[in-house]
């Protein structure tokens, strides 16, 4: 449990600083984040169902001009490696149940990650702040590695968090146990109730004109594809 | 005055550029990053101390832009410090394309970078999890850099060679445009992704009841879109949506 942590916890931490201080090149968005964590702790399909969900729930998001947007790396890494644990502490990988459990509890760190880049914004004034000083003086260049320093409390705060949700994974599994049936049937039947309401998210947030007209479009056609496939079934 | 970069020195200025943000704060915003994106290239344009002191200070002032974008400033910046360096323009040359740039460009790569091509790459990638299961995630990953690289790298190239004539070429792209069909593409596909999930909704019911739940989770995907655009937090839907379906399974529905 202690090395799935470790696991966890360090790809968190590096995927923030990508995320924010080094080339964002969408590797910590919530699908590939979700996948990459759970794939290191050998469950890519809980990271895989994990991060779609997140993903589309996050799909409109962004820091714009120094406001942050929700942080959707830290839900989608801490709830797929809580996943990918639980299924692991029952000795197979994870299932629906646990993929509606670990978003419902995951989602809220969303807001908390936000929160914390707004104040770890106010803490970097600290790192400027020795540039300034340092350039009155005449040795610029001796401070420019404060633009590296600034990265580590991002590592440190994101990594525990991941870590830290991750060692809850074996004890979840012992709640679940003992849970009643119709619990944990609600909560497998829960997974794709979820990610429609992520989808709505994700249509809400695209601001495309005409955006409603043509998602209700293909949302109808593809409804009735499927739909129809399932009368077809039923009938034969 | 022959002053010039050599071209490790243009890329490790580029490479140092990937890192504008380590250091973003409320006060400099991305001037920290901005700076230590240029050193290697002032150190070499300006051999003398106190023209070299001053070049870095030029470049203090809040600096706050896309971080894919930034490239074009920071190429451009280079451009206009090794004329100044050479004698050829002023320091206020400098400060004033940068300062004149920096917001037009933000908008514009936050427009197309963050609010449109992402959310594209992002839910077109969600839709082909049910045909190329774990692969869609390389999918995402390399159809979306392919762009990002692509255009980090030309633009950079632009603002080191154009100066400020990289602003005709940037427009010549037509980026709201793109930026427009990308937007109704994540729409589009996020629709037909709600469609696929609702639907999914209902697999373990029996008889009538499947289809029963799968147009009332239907149903539920289009009162989220309008509960949604009324503000209310997706957090809140989300549980509601746990709520109804344990709810369902308490009277055994599902």
């Amino acid at each position: 449990m202690v090395s799935a942590a470790l696991i966890a916890g360090l790809w968190g931490g590096l995927l923030a600083l990508e995320r924010r201080a080094f080339l964002q090149a969408a590797l910590s968005r919530p699908l590939p984040a979700a996948v990459g964590v759970g794939a290191l702790l050998g469950d890519p399909t809980a990271g895989l169902m994990v991060g779609l969900v997140f993903e589309l729930l996050y799909l409109g998001g962004a820091s714009l001009g120094g406001a942050h947007a929700d942080h959707e790396m830290s839900p989608a890494v801490a709830g797929a490696a809580l996943a990918a644990t639980m299924g692991d502490a029952t000795g197979a990988d994870s299932t629906a149940t646990h993929w509606a459990l670990c978003i419902l509890l995951c989602a809220p760190l969303g807001i908390a990650g936000r929160l914390v880049e707004t104040r770890l914004d106010a803490r970097a004034r600290r790192y400027f702040a020795r540039l300034v000083d340092a350039a009155d003086h005449g040795q610029v260049e001796r401070a420019l590695r404060q633009n590296l320093r600034a990265m580590w409390p991002h590592f440190a705060f994101y990594g525990l968090v991941t870590g830290l949700v991750t060692v809850l994974g074996p004890s979840l599994t012992s709640l679940l146990h003992s849970a009643p049936p119709s619990l944990l049937r609600g909560l497998a039947g829960t997974y794709p109730l979820l990610g429609t309401v992520a989808a709505a998210a994700a249509v809400n947030a695209s601001q495309g004109e005409g955006r409603l007209r043509v998602a209700a479009v293909v949302a109808l056609l593809v409804a009735l594809l499927l739909l129809g496939a399932l009368g077809v079934r039923t009938w034969a | 005055m022959g002053v010039t970069l050599s071209k490790l020195t243009i890329w490790r200025c580029f490479w140092r550029s990937l890192f504008l943000q380590a250091g973003f704060s409320t006060e400099g915003m991305q001037s920290l990053g901005l700076v230590y994106a240029l050193s290697p290239a002032l150190v070499v344009l300006y051999p003398d101390a106190e023209r070299r002191q001053a070049a870095f200070k030029r470049h203090l002032a809040p600096f706050n832009t896309h971080p894919y974008v930034a490239a074009a400033i920071v190429g451009g910046i280079l451009f206009h410090e090794l004329k100044v360096a050479r004698g050829e323009e002023t320091p206020e040359t400098v400060e004033r394309f940068k300062s004149s740039l920096m917001g037009p460009l933000a908008a514009l790569g936050d427009g197309f970078f963050w609010l449109s091509l992402r959310p594209a790459v992002g839910a077109v990638s969600v839709a082909l999890v049910p045909l190329l299961g774990l692969w869609a995630v390389g999918f995402y990953v390399a159809a979306y850099n392919l762009v990002h690289l692509t255009v980090r790298r030309l633009l950079f190239l632009l603002g080191l060679t154009l100066g400020d004539g990289l602003i005709a070429r940037v427009k010549a792209w037509r980026a709201p445009m793109w930026s427009a069909r990308l937007r109704v593409l994540a729409a589009g596909v996020a629709g037909g992704v709600a469609s696929w999930l609702a639907v999914k909704f209902g697999v373990h019911a029996k008889g009538w009841v499947e289809p029963a739940l799968d147009v009332g989770s239907l149903l539920f995907g289009v009162v989220a879109v309008f509960v949604l655009s009324k503000k209310v937090s997706p957090y809140v839907l989300l549980y509601v949506a746990a709520a109804v379906s344990l709810a369902l399974s308490m009277l055994d529905v599902v």
